[in-house]
């Protein structure tokens, strides 16, 4: 609640006059009086620029700001270009597990434990924090399918543009795709959380070949068409039937083998 | 988890395979991979092979010769067949004399000899 006020003379003392009918400032109640320039003067906080965000949680922005704020505090400004929050944090309701913070940094790399340890004792939430370097972060979204998944929805400190066209190395989305071998060799003693991870990377992987866009509502919705079960009962470790459920996984990591092959042999023959 | 040796021997050779792979290919392609991608902390395969490890007796100690020969031989195996499988594709920079002293160190890393 603020109230702006007049001083006016009185004869022993100056008095300020509130009035009677208030929300607030009860009688009693110590409060701050300060010159309205003060007010004024002081730098309008930036709005966040969100991208591709239909809806968020009231809550969240505030936490958001309050990171934004750690993070300007823990870092100097000539480091830092721009702040971004992206992944499971910005989906709806409260699911996550952490918050991931990218910090676009323009030349020496910064001192994150510190920006780590205030985030989790002020919000309570781990912050998961990569710093990048703006040609690091254009080179990846361009050939890194999961890269490109984490920026189809941000909400950043500053305007973000992105100039980039995706360039399809076959040898590194053969790396990428390796790690997804886990699923099927592993499944048993995979979390949940681990197996959706491992089938969403396949997946961006196949829709990075086949030039086509990717977000995570994409991807679940390409596992329910695929996998015929939902995105979540997957991170819930619920699925029914198992050995049908490898069985789906196995085909499509061959599938997806046979393609990343092919591109390599006409990457190389094409050389 | 109740499974017998042989299937807690070929779990724990096949990640630590594919953790080997995944290295030797990451060396490989250097120059065009991202020093900080972004990831999700997830256990890979050398962490899976960890727990693995963990199930198979003796856990404090060295594994039994016959074993450790058993292990090395199906770790090489399975290595080498995905690095060829790669060279034949044209893969460059992959140096298959370096496979055995990998194996060695992963497999000194979990104590296995």
């Amino acid at each position: 609640m603020e109230i702006i006020a007049k001083i006016s003379r009185g004869t022993k003392m100056d008095q300020i006059y509130i009035p009677k009918q208030r929300a607030g400032f009860q009688n009693g109640r110590y409060v701050i009086i300060k010159p309205i320039e003060d007010e004024i003067k002081k730098p309008k906080q930036e709005k966040p620029i969100f991208y591709n965000i239909k809806s968020i949680e009231p809550i969240k922005i505030k936490l958001i700001s309050e990171i934004f704020s750690i993070i300007e505090h823990e870092t100097e400004e000539q480091f830092v270009d721009n702040l971004l929050i992206v992944g499971s944090f910005l989906e709806k309701g409260f699911y996550f597990n952490d918050i991931d913070i990218l910090i676009i940094i323009n030349k020496t790399e910064i001192k994150i434990d510190s920006i780590k340890k205030r985030i989790q004792e002020e919000t309570g939430i781990t912050p998961h924090i990569i710093q990048i370097k703006i040609e690091d972060l254009i080179k990846g979204v361009s050939s890194d399918p999961l890269y490109e998944n984490m920026l189809s929805k941000y909400i950043a400190k500053k305007r973000l543009i992105l100039k980039y066209k995706r360039k399809i190395n076959y040898k590194i989305l053969d790396l990428h795709l390796l790690k997804s071998k886990s699923l099927i060799d592993n499944f048993e003693i995979l979390s949940g959380k681990e197996k959706y991870y491992l089938i969403k990377n396949m997946l961006a992987i196949d829709l990075f070949i086949k030039k086509e866009k990717i977000s995570n509502e994409i991807l679940n919705k390409q596992i329910k068409e695929i996998f015929k079960i939902e995105a979540e009962r997957i991170k819930e470790n619920l699925i029914a039937n198992k050995q049908e459920f490898i069985k789906k996984c196995r085909n499509f990591y061959n599938n997806i083998s046979k393609q990343i092959q092919k591109g390599i042999k006409k990457e190389n023959e094409s050389k | 988890m109740s499974q017998n040796r042989n299937t807690l021997i070929n779990k724990f050779v096949g990640n630590l395979s594919n953790s080997i792979v995944h290295k030797i290919l990451e060396r490989a392609i250097q120059d065009e991979i991202l020093s900080n991608r972004y990831t999700k902390e997830i256990r890979n395969s050398f962490e899976i092979a960890k727990i693995y490890r963990e199930k198979i007796n003796p856990i404090n100690s060295t594994l039994p010769l016959k074993d450790i020969q058993e292990i090395k031989d199906k770790i090489s195996k399975k290595v080498k067949m995905e690095l060829r499988s790669r060279i034949s594709l044209g893969y460059k920079n992959i140096d298959l004399s370096l496979v055995e002293t990998e194996i060695n160190d992963v497999l000194e890393e979990l104590k296995v000899i």
